[in-house]
């Protein structure tokens, strides 16, 4: 029964990494900018939550209505005031590397910020939930991980139906596969840039709030989850939201059941392991099209 | 001009009196009637990100040194009064080693203290061996310092693998007090030098106690999720689990532990996470009866040491830690030193430091009797373990063994209860 437990972990942490992913996929995946800032981006998601949990002390995953907003509106800014200026400039390049440098830029500006406004305390919120267990049969599960396994496919559904049944959705696709066709077709290219961006920004809310129950909040902590959502959202399949969850989920279940037959250290190497495995085999990814590039 | 020509009678004056100063020494081989005043070095890291560490163990110096002084000073070398010169290391080796030269050559110190950091007394200490200057280790606890035949290099702290063994002695006294037999301990450790370090000792004394290592689990520092190692430690169920944590994940352990109900007979933290102060704030009430290790705690009970923390409170505006405790004792025993010797000469003052049995006075808040074997280690270096225990309604660190310092009136809870009874 043990080892149902271990797989049930491995689930509902690996949804979580999918759900933290989700944001990327839309960001790298489909609008192709490499954001090394969204560590950061989910570090302040987190801090704005845990702050608005501490100031009301309601249910955290009720604040994702005010934070949502708020990190939609911070990643929309982000956009418009500082990548797209240089996106313009490197209009014509494939692969805007400057881009890059400004959302590894971004990263230590937000850090260090943090670690001015808010100290370098770990802070963690205790809700009612936090160090309970949820019993189904003989697997336990923690509660609060179980419930973002939940809030996990819930976001990543939504997140799929808005992406491929709303005006909104089809346009940012559209302009993810080609800029110019896209603008030629009479879409806002840089209005949907800046809305990806937001909403992009905005599942991060979604992530920390899930998050905030049973994880530290420490201006670093980016960085704890940031090189994982990266490797889930090249695993799944760029741009692949199914892809994200289950590559998320790959993850989780090597993670947890890696360490029942070996030290965690070693996990994390199997975790690249089956990475490069998949890559060799199919190096779009699991869901992945291969005309994509 | 004039101004220029002042400042150069005073250099004279000065030059002057350094010179008589060195010609009593001289003539005198110790200088015991003119020495009025006793220098000595402390290095400590007193800038960079370690100065409010540094800082603490230079005020407690100089509590320590203001009692001696106004209470006669050396009697044994007519009143001296002790005077401290500050150097500061920034916490990096390579500029320890030239401070304990700058101190040694220029300052002409009889004497150094510090150094906070083990990486900046493994070096500096050499530059005063060199030099044949007795080296007062205070806090520095790497094994190593004191095991490499050097003279004179005499250590007040604890070696790290004693704390260690404290664990291994603490278990068994509990298995036989309790009557609870205890043979399976499981080791879960982040893989750094500081885990490492900790399970080669554990290797070594668990086995000689009896006990057996059936869970050996390294972990990366920082880990996302710590469900799959606790459900590890939960399915191999050893009798006693102990730790090595930074603070976050300290916390993260505790609470997973809590979530999944692992009941041990104990859990036993290394210091480190599980000594900071936001541990108990990121973990609640999952870190009650956890046990962990140190060697002072506000309640200890040794004589003098309320009202010494006390005072250095009143003073400071905050308690003492265990390094300002080590410091200050350190000042007592360096007193009680040159009483002994009546003299700054080095030789003198490392025979009294040999011949050191100090079993009274203000280091009786750090230990009953300061004693130092051949290699320059104190003998006995107090440990004491303390716990989780909620006072009041609110989480405290409760000192529990062993039983003569153990909090006046504290309880030890044996066999973990299980997470929320």
């Amino acid at each position: 029964m043990g080892f149902l437990s271990v797989v049930a972990n491995g689930l509902s942490m690996g949804a979580i990494y999918g759900l933290i992913a989700l944001g990327l996929t839309l960001i790298f995946g489909i609008m192709r900018i490499i954001n090394f800032a969204q560590g950061a981006l989910l570090m302040l998601s987190m801090m704005v939550s845990y702050w608005l949990w501490a100031a009301t002390g309601i249910n955290p995953y009720i604040l994702v209505i005010i934070v949502g907003p708020i990190m939609f509106a911070v990643g929309y800014i982000c956009e418009r005031c500082l990548i797209k200026p240089v996106l313009d400039e490197q209009k014509d390049v494939r692969e805007p590397v400057a881009v890059l440098l400004l959302t590894a830029a971004l990263a230590i500006v937000l850090e260090n910020a943090a670690l001015m406004v808010f100290g370098a305390d770990y802070v963690m919120a205790k809700t009612s939930f936090s160090t309970s267990t949820i019993a189904l049969g003989p697997v336990t599960v923690s509660a609060a991980r179980f419930y973002g396994l939940i809030i996990a496919l819930l976001a990543a559904g939504i997140f799929y139906l808005f992406l491929h049944r709303t005006q909104v959705g089809c346009n940012i696709r559209a302009t993810g596969q080609d800029r110019n066709a896209a603008a030629l077709m009479g879409i806002d290219v840089p209005k949907t840039y800046a809305i990806a961006f937001g909403i992009g920004t905005a599942l991060l809310s979604v992530a920390a709030v899930v998050l905030i129950p049973f994880y530290y909040v420490h201006p670093s902590v980016g960085a704890v989850f940031m090189t994982k959502a990266f490797i889930v959202v090249v695993l799944g399949g760029l741009g692949s939201i199914p892809g994200a969850v289950l590559g998320g989920v790959i993850i989780g279940l090597i993670e947890s059941i890696g360490a029942q037959y070996m030290a965690a250290t070693l996990t994390a190497m199997l975790v690249y392991l089956v990475f490069l495995l998949v890559l060799f085999v199919k190096p779009t990814g699991i869901f992945g099209s291969p005309y994509d590039w | 001009m004039k101004k220029k020509s002042g400042k150069i009678v005073s250099l004279l004056l000065t030059a002057v009196m350094v010179l008589t100063l060195g010609a009593g020494c001289g003539g005198q081989g110790g200088g015991s009637e003119d020495a009025k005043e006793i220098k000595m070095g402390t290095i400590l890291p007193l800038s960079g990100s370690q100065a409010p560490l540094g800082k603490i163990g230079q005020q407690a110096r100089d509590m320590a040194i203001e009692e001696i002084n106004a209470a006669g000073g050396i009697e044994s070398m007519g009143g001296a009064k002790i005077k401290m010169v500050y150097a500061d290391s920034k916490g990096d080796p390579a500029t320890g080693v030239s401070e304990a030269e700058r101190l040694i050559t220029q300052e002409e110190v009889a004497l150094i203290t510090g150094c906070y950091q083990s990486g900046v007394a493994m070096p500096s200490t050499e530059v005063a061996e060199r030099y044949q200057i007795p080296y007062f280790v205070d806090v520095p606890s790497e094994d190593q310092i004191t095991e490499r035949g050097f003279k004179y290099i005499f250590r007040l702290a604890e070696k790290t693998s004693w704390r260690n063994r404290a664990q291994t002695e603490f278990i068994t006294s509990m298995a036989q007090k309790y009557n609870t037999p205890v043979k399976t301990v499981g080791l879960i450790y982040e893989n750094t030098a500081w885990g490492q370090g900790a399970v080669r000792a554990w290797e070594k004394y668990l086995p000689e106690a009896g006990l057996e290592i059936v869970m050996k689990e390294p972990y990366p520092a920082n880990s996302s999720d710590l469900t799959p190692v606790v459900l590890k430690a939960k399915k191999l169920n050893p009798d006693i689990i102990m730790m090595v944590s930074y603070v976050s994940d300290a916390a993260l352990l505790t609470k997973t532990f809590a979530e999944h109900q692992v009941k041990p007979l104990a859990f036993i933290g290394t210091s480190g996470g599980f000594a900071d102060p936001t541990y108990y704030d990121l973990a609640g009430d999952a870190s009650e009866n956890f046990f962990d290790i140190s060697t002072w705690e506000p309640d200890v009970n040794r004589p003098n040491s309320q009202e010494i923390n006390k005072r250095f409170q009143e003073k400071y505006g905050y308690a003492m830690n265990a390094e300002a405790v080590k410091a200050y004792a350190g000042m007592y025993v360096i007193k009680d030193a040159l009483e002994k010797a009546g003299s700054t000469e080095p030789d003198k003052l490392r025979e009294a430091f040999v011949a050191t049995d100090l079993q009274s006075g203000p280091a009786q808040m750090y230990a009953s009797q300061t004693k130092f074997d051949e290699t320059g280690q104190m003998i006995n270096a107090p440990l004491v373990i303390c716990q989780y225990q909620k006072v009041n309604g609110k989480m405290e660190r409760v000192t529990v063994w062993p039983e003569k310092e153990a909090r006046v009136g504290s309880q030890i809870v044996w066999p973990y209860p299980g997470a929320g009874n």
